[in-house]
């Protein structure tokens, strides 16, 4: 039983909430938007329960003097000045504002500037040209990584100023991102569309049971 | 030797990306900038949109990916202002919403823009496609107020704004997947143009929505903000960042090239 | 005398707006008629388009309730336009609409009025039909070959290298002594792809189970911690071992994408995993966090359906599923029969797609292009 009642909750609301997607009335369509209205209301909840199991591990860090135990003071710090601020005064006060600009933004931004860094590591690592196919993708990338950069095309009509060509890098990656660039990723985007249809076909009818934990 | 250029440590390579940076940074350096068609498509869109019409400018974008996309905004504002098109702000990302009112109040101080007249921001609603289905019908339903608690009812540009009937395009920067979703509800569903501002990271994700046409135009990372700002003709953050990342990238370029002539002696003396 | 006055007023106002309506036709052939495929919110007007010359620079739409007066709807509408659709009706209600052509110098003219239309809400979208085809076809597939790998027919499965290496990972976290970290990406928990990493998921918990192996699950969304939670839990008492369950072990770590980065990233450099998987669906972040596990020397084992973030996960993840095959790692784990079933009936759709783009390339070719204005009316 245990097991049966979601396998038919599933099956259920998933063959109700396709056939919404092929029935335009009024009726189906407030079927839709109340159902998805559930997902809205589930989510502060188990939002709440995430919070509380957030507190609870860094509690039970500090209790049990875990490695960097004190950086859990942090967490607690940060939830209770921006709960302490924004709830009562809304995001639109200016000290909440002011955390927001000069804390998380930075912070933000800090870490997605790594990326440059990582990026520049992992190309370098990665872009040895082994084999046929792996030079292409390095003549490829080069070609995309010039043409991204006013530097491309500067280079370009610098030195082969000769030729009838003006921007040619730049066009050359538009080129490259317009044409095998869009077909392989159409290729992707086609295949995992249909991994989606068939996942979902195997859940609705109850097939695939791993994310119940599996069993029978 | 050979073996150490194969295998640069990457703390190297991470100090080199770094003065690639700085130093562009500290002696700035111009360089001209051509306009990639996507770019162009979105400007020339714009530009068609007579005085008076409304645009719908989406701040989909936490402040991770502010660097590439507030340039964007700010071009793609200042545009509008001095077109007399009106800007409806909005966001369905929960930290978009103090990015968006915090930007837009730098371009209104640029362009003395009047709140309500020339520009409205109804800050954030969760709920996603909930709200972007929502507001293809009335407005009104989703936003009854805008960020700063003033009625829809009481602000001059939205008299005639119900929903998106009412408004010419839709430009939604984002460095997510938010973009789909209003292509599938809002473009599919309502019509209404959408065209994009995105990251680098996921400009070739755009490119299967700008061929089928339902975007009408792109803006592809810091290169698009650069472009643009050059169709505006007021170089800002974009072209000064798109500079200092054409020394990044020939740096990337310069030791994938070394470590490939490395390998290659290195193939041939093995062979 | 006061009536000679008012005739002679009549009379002028008429010559005069005669005169400036002068080459102004009105609207021809304007219908009104209920939305196709809608909920019944709206009523769409049509109308001929007017000829060049017309001096016509925009139309006016009124509306008239059964029995009340005229009101206009609307902003006034360009001169090309040739129909409107009127949203804001109240259903039930029918109505009636002229279409007022409006010259440069503001002289107008009506339409005749239109029979009165209802809108009615449809009960199957005919521009769906294909869309609905299709999916019935590839059900049907799907559900064909299931059938057959239940009655014991074997389903060939090409070699996944990713998936092979599951057992190997969990494995080498086992003999080495430290622990396995699963990252189910940013997806929520009605994310397709997440479902998929959840699937797998569920799968690496039994063996992590039956190993003893420690599993950190850092989520990013509230809803799908609760799940894992929960489907965890149950994939170690399945496996008899709800003693070696740890429920601290699966926490919600924060839903900002880069603290996110930024938190797992802590955890790989602390906790070093022999393990690490990256599966679900990720934006910018793919990079810092499979940099940061290729720098601690993991063995990493990468999904996703981000298609944009596939060449950074391909380059620093020793294995990598692209696109599908994160879909098809639960059956092939698995070797559940109907799973992999599944798995060939998913092919049999791949096929029917790709006849169908080759038969649309080579009738384009031939100048016949009924598969592609079949598949633009899709709706």
């Amino acid at each position: 039983m245990r097991r049966q009642v979601p396998l038919i909750l599933c099956f259920v609301f998933g063959i109700v909430m396709i056939f919404t997607q092929f029935i335009p009335h009024s009726l189906s369509q407030s079927l839709h938007q109340e159902v998805r209205q559930w997902y809205l209301i589930i989510f502060p909840f188990a939002l709440v329960f995430s919070s509380i199991a957030l507190i609870r591990t860094h509690v039970m860090r500090i209790r049990r003097r875990t490695e960097h135990w004190r950086y859990s003071f942090l967490i607690f710090i940060g939830i209770l000045m921006m709960v302490v601020i924004g709830v009562p005064f809304g995001p639109q006060h200016h000290v909440f504002e002011w955390l927001f600009n000069n804390v998380q933004v930075p912070m933000d931004a800090t870490m997605f500037s790594l990326l440059a860094f990582f990026i520049a590591s992992a190309a370098y690592r990665a872009f040895r040209a082994r084999t046929l196919e792996a030079s292409l993708l390095l003549v490829t990338a080069l070609i995309v990584m010039l043409g991204n950069v006013p530097v491309g095309d500067l280079v370009w009509n610098t030195v082969f100023a000769w030729l009838p060509w003006e921007n040619a890098t730049s066009g050359m990656k538009q080129w490259i991102l317009d044409n095998p660039n869009l077909s392989a990723r159409r290729g992707i985007i086609l295949g995992i569309s249909l991994g989606v249809i068939s996942q979902s076909i195997r859940i609705i009818l109850g097939i695939e049971r791993s994310y119940l934990g599996g069993g029978d | 030797m050979l073996e150490k250029l194969m295998s640069i440590d990457r703390r190297i390579i991470f100090i080199l990306v770094a003065l690639a940076v700085i130093l562009p940074t500290l002696i700035p350096v111009s360089m001209p900038i051509s306009v990639s068609e996507p770019t162009q498509k979105l400007y020339d869109y714009i530009e068609t949109i007579p005085a008076g019409g409304t645009i719908m400018l989406v701040f989909d974008y936490g402040p991770a990916s502010l660097a590439e996309l507030n340039p964007m905004a700010r071009a793609i504002m200042k545009q509008c202002f001095a077109k007399d098109i009106r800007v409806i702000g909005l966001t369905l990302y929960a930290v978009g919403t103090t990015m968006g009112s915090t930007l837009i109040q730098e371009v209104v101080e640029e362009t003395g823009a009047v709140d309500g007249e020339d520009y409205v921001f109804l800050g954030f609603r969760p709920g996603l496609e909930l709200v972007i289905l929502g507001m293809g019908t009335d407005i009104t339903s989703i936003f009854d107020r805008d960020y700063n608690g003033k009625p829809l009812s009481e602000i001059p540009m939205m008299q005639n704004v119900t929903n998106y009937d009412q408004v010419d395009l839709l430009v939604d920067l984002s460095a997510g997947s938010l973009t789909e979703a209003w292509i599938t509800y809002a473009n599919v569903q309502f019509n209404l143009q959408i065209a994009a501002g995105v990251t680098g990271v996921i400009i070739s994700q755009m490119y299967p929505y700008l061929q089928t046409g339902q975007l009408v135009g792109l803006i592809p990372g810091i290169a698009g903000a650069a472009e643009y700002e050059r169709l505006i003709e007021a170089p800002a953050k974009g072209t000064l960042w798109i500079n200092i990342e054409s020394f990044v990238h020939l740096l990337i370029i310069g030791l994938v090239v070394i470590g490939n002539i490395a390998f290659f002696i290195q193939r041939r003396r093995e062979e | 005398m006061s009536k000679t006055i008012q005739c002679v007023v009549v009379c002028l106002v008429l010559c005069v707006s005669l005169a400036f309506s002068q080459g102004l036709s009105p609207p021809s052939n304007v219908t009104a008629m209920d939305t196709p495929n809608d909920d019944g919110s709206s009523v769409t007007i049509k109308w001929d388009a007017a000829p060049e010359d017309s001096g016509i620079s925009g139309y006016q739409i009124l509306r008239r309730i059964a029995g009340g007066g005229l009101e206009e709807i609307g902003e006034m509408l360009p001169a090309g336009a040739t129909s409107y659709v009127d949203a804001t009706i109240e259903k039930g209600n029918a109505y009636a609409y002229i279409v007022r052509a409006v010259s440069g110098t503001e002289a107008t003219v009506d339409s005749n009025e239109t029979a009165p239309a209802k809108g009615t809400g449809e009960w199957f979208h005919t521009g769906k039909i294909p869309l609905f085809v299709a999916m019935i076809v590839f059900s049907i597939a799907v559900m064909v070959s299931i059938y057959h790998a239940r009655s014991g027919q074997e389903v060939f499965i090409r070699r996944i290298p990713g998936l092979e290496a599951v057992n190997e990972a969990i494995g080498r976290a086992t003999e080495m002594g430290r622990s396995i970290l699963y990252v189910l990406g940013l997806g929520g928990v009605s994310g397709a792809a997440t479902i998929a990493s959840m699937n797998i998921l569920g799968q690496v918990a039994r063996r992590t189970a039956d190993y003893e192996t420690p599993l950190h699950v850092p989520c990013n969304d509230p809803i799908v911690m609760n799940v894992v939670r929960e489907m965890v839990k149950a994939a170690y008492l399945n496996e008899g071992r709800p003693d070696a369950y740890n429920e601290e072990n699966i926490f919600f770590l924060t839903d900002s994408q880069f603290a996110y980065a930024a938190g797992v990233d802590g955890i790989m450099l602390r906790e070093k995993p022999a393990a690490i998987f990256l599966q679900g669906t990720f934006y910018a972040e793919s990079l810092i966090l499979a940099e940061t596990g290729n720098s601690i020397g993991a063995i990493q084992i990468a999904g996703t359906d981000s298609e944009h973030q596939l060449p950074f996960l391909i380059t620093a993840c020793d294995y990598t599923l692209i696109g599908e095959e994160l879909y098809t790692a639960s059956a092939y784990l698995s070797k559940e029969p109907m799973l992999l079933g599944s798995i060939r009936g998913q092919d049999w759709g791949k096929m029917i797609i790709f006849a169908a783009i080759v038969l649309g390339v080579i009738l384009e070719l031939a100048g016949i292009s009924w598969i592609t204005t079949l598949l633009q009316r899709v709706s």
